[in-house]
């Protein structure tokens, strides 16, 4: 569903949008691409979903392709995105012989489009390599990087850098992801549609079925946590700070997780997560389809507090997600969480088990701060994590970039 | 007098190509070597980011040497640098430099900051916009102000100091055009210590600065 600019003015502001428009006829109809691995499921899915029809609207002619894989190639993808977080994986030549051949088989299909076009934007390392197989490209080559490489396996890193240093440009989240790299370096964090099925306002009936649906309790507390099935957001540390809790408050924990095309990872970690919640009913341990939008929306309205207890996060846009529910969240000192996540003003950032099972008690005991922290968290993903923010962002790279990349000022 | 454009901006952050210092010795070293940008951001630029508090000091290094560096004493003695006092932003730079030397030679042991609180060299490209307000004479500035976000209040009021005319506000330069006349909204603006308010703050004081001119004509 493809919501029109106008629809956000209620939102985020009068002066935004014609920030926004302004640089959209400065840009004129330049050609856009933009390329990742997945067309549902994960974070950088749900930015493209609305970023392709706004770029479109403000009169950028833009596109969104996506990568087509075999499992063993997103088996190798997904051993470079454990790598460049910081986990030692053994990708062998082999590995990275097939991370070639899938890019140079996508590249015979896309080489007219990417070729041509003004501004393409490689999200994630999947596609890395369509830029060095990209002879006589027109246009700007931007590489997006959406984990945390902060602390990146050096020998994955150390191949990836070959294909990356290539680029024109490089889009970070956060200062402490970026790598030396011979090019600029534009920092980014992502954000969120508030209008989307994920972040929309839902009648009170729409809650109540997804409760009846899961069988939550209405009288006792709820924690939820959203996010893959991933070893990175430490869904078995959840249930332990979880069962530190329930000895004293009788709580319940959702435990949502989805998948995507580019995770074969996700069953095994699920699996280890049904195994530490055992027969414990007050646990739910979801696995929801990539398209269930609106139960996680419902979900984490229902919450009282949210958790994102990740030890490795690009930026965490589930805990955006939860906090413009007006929820405080208790999220993992890392990454992205770090930039979100304000002690006392919009959570709590925690390092351990203890550290959360500590937080959560504390403000199911002081509930009204629950309700404080929540309402001051929603005013500062507004201020700061909405899609508007992010596409000016974009919009103004883009100009800068065709303008040499490291201008002081320009006026639009 | 021509009417006042009133305009808005935002920042695009970028590294600044300097790896990131661990310690106070490297700290030293990038800042002799950063670009104006680079020193302008740490030092000016700050108010545009988002923020919670009321930090303890308006500048970065003065941040970072309190936090990640643990120095008070260097914190305090970089926190007190407003760099819109000084005549060029070299001049900025020689004075943080002379800070820190002063302060490498008292300690014994060179401050450090633990492995993932590093100091990160960055710069920011100012995308400046066009509101299409305008404001005809002295007496609407007031009212204009109270409606322009705080990108507006930042790049007429503090940013404008590193345009031409260096060291002066939009504002008091658009007034200049007719001095005489604008002279006690000129003393007023000039008069705002405006270094250490949050661009909130900024405004109201601005407001409030203008408001008692009117009040006394």
């Amino acid at each position: 569903m493809t919501v029109p600019l106008a629809a956000y003015e209620k939102i985020v502001g009068p002066t935004a949008i014609t920030q926004l428009r302004r640089l959209g006829k400065k840009l004129g109809k330049i050609r856009v691409v933009h390329v990742n691995s997945t067309k549902e499921g994960g974070g950088v899915a749900e930015i493209l979903e609305w970023m392709i029809p706004l770029m479109c609207e403000l009169g950028l002619d833009t596109t969104w392709e996506v990568l087509q894989g075999t499992e063993e190639f997103f088996e190798v993808t997904k051993n470079i995105h454990n790598g460049l977080q910081g986990r030692p994986v053994d990708l062998s030549h082999k590995g990275w012989q097939i991370f070639q051949e899938i890019n140079e088989k996508n590249m015979d299909k896309l080489r007219p489009t990417l070729k041509d076009a003004d501004i393409v934007v490689v999200h994630d390392p999947q596609p890395a390599f369509l830029l060095p197989l990209c002879d006589k490209r027109k246009g700007k080559w931007i590489w997006r990087g959406h984990i945390d490489i902060s602390r990146p396996f050096r020998p994955v890193w150390k191949v990836l850098r070959t294909m990356l240093e290539k680029y024109d440009a490089s889009i970070f989240s956060m200062c402490e992801f970026a790598q030396a790299l011979p090019h600029i370096q534009f920092l980014v964090p992502p954000s969120i549609d508030p209008l989307s099925p994920k972040n929309r306002d839902l009648e009170p009936s729409e809650l109540e079925t997804v409760r009846t649906r899961f069988g939550i309790d209405p009288d006792r507390p709820l924690l939820v946590q959203v996010s893959r099935f991933d070893r990175f957001k430490d869904p078995v540390g959840v249930i332990q700070a979880y069962r530190m809790v329930r000895k004293v408050v009788p709580v319940q924990l959702v435990l949502a997780g989805g998948s995507a095309t580019d995770d074969p990872e996700g069953n095994a970690v699920l699996e280890d997560v049904l195994e530490a919640a055992g027969e414990d009913p007050d646990i739910h341990v979801l696995n929801l389809p990539p398209t269930a939008h609106l139960t996680i929306n419902a979900l984490q309205r229902l919450a009282d507090i949210i958790l994102q207890k990740s030890t490795r996060e690009g930026f965490g846009l589930t805990v955006t997600e939860g906090m413009w529910k007006g929820k405080p969240v208790i999220g993992g000192d890392t990454g992205g969480i770090r930039l979100q996540v304000v002690n006392h003003h919009t959570g709590f950032l925690v390092n351990t088990p203890e550290g959360a099972a500590h937080r959560i008690r504390y403000l199911l005991h002081h509930r009204e701060r629950i309700r404080e922290i929540g309402a001051e968290a929603r005013e500062f993903v507004r201020e700061n994590f909405l899609l508007s923010r992010h596409l000016r962002e974009y919009l103004t790279l883009f100009l800068a970039i065709r303008r040499g990349g490291d201008v002081r000022s320009f006026e639009v | 007098m021509t009417p006042f454009k009133v305009k808005d901006c935002a920042l695009l952050v970028r590294m600044s190509g300097l790896p990131p210092a661990i310690n106070l010795r490297e700290l030293r070293e990038r800042l002799a070597a950063c670009s104006e940008n680079a020193l302008f951001h740490h030092f000016c630029e700050p108010l545009l980011r988002p923020a919670f508090d009321h930090p303890d000091y308006r500048n970065d290094f003065a941040v970072w040497a309190k936090w990640y560096l643990a120095d008070r004493v260097l914190a305090e003695r970089l926190g007190i640098l407003d760099p819109f006092s000084m005549g060029s932003l070299e001049e900025l730079r020689a004075v943080t430099l002379d800070i820190i030397d002063e302060r490498l030679s008292e300690v014994v042991a060179i401050p450090s900051a633990a492995q993932g609180d590093e100091f990160y060299f960055l710069e920011a490209t100012t995308i400046v916009f066009d509101t299409e307000d305008r404001i005809a004479s002295a007496r609407e500035l007031a009212p204009a102000i109270r409606k322009m976000t705080n990108g507006s209040v930042y790049y007429h009021f503090l940013e404008a100091r590193r345009r031409t005319p260096v060291g002066r506000d939009d504002f008091s330069a658009w007034l200049k055009a007719e001095e005489k006349k604008n002279a006690k909204y000129i003393r007023a603006l000039e008069s705002i210590d405006f270094y250490f308010h949050t661009l909130s703050n900024l405004k109201e004081e601005i407001i409030a600065a203008l408001e008692k001119v009117e009040r006394k004509r």
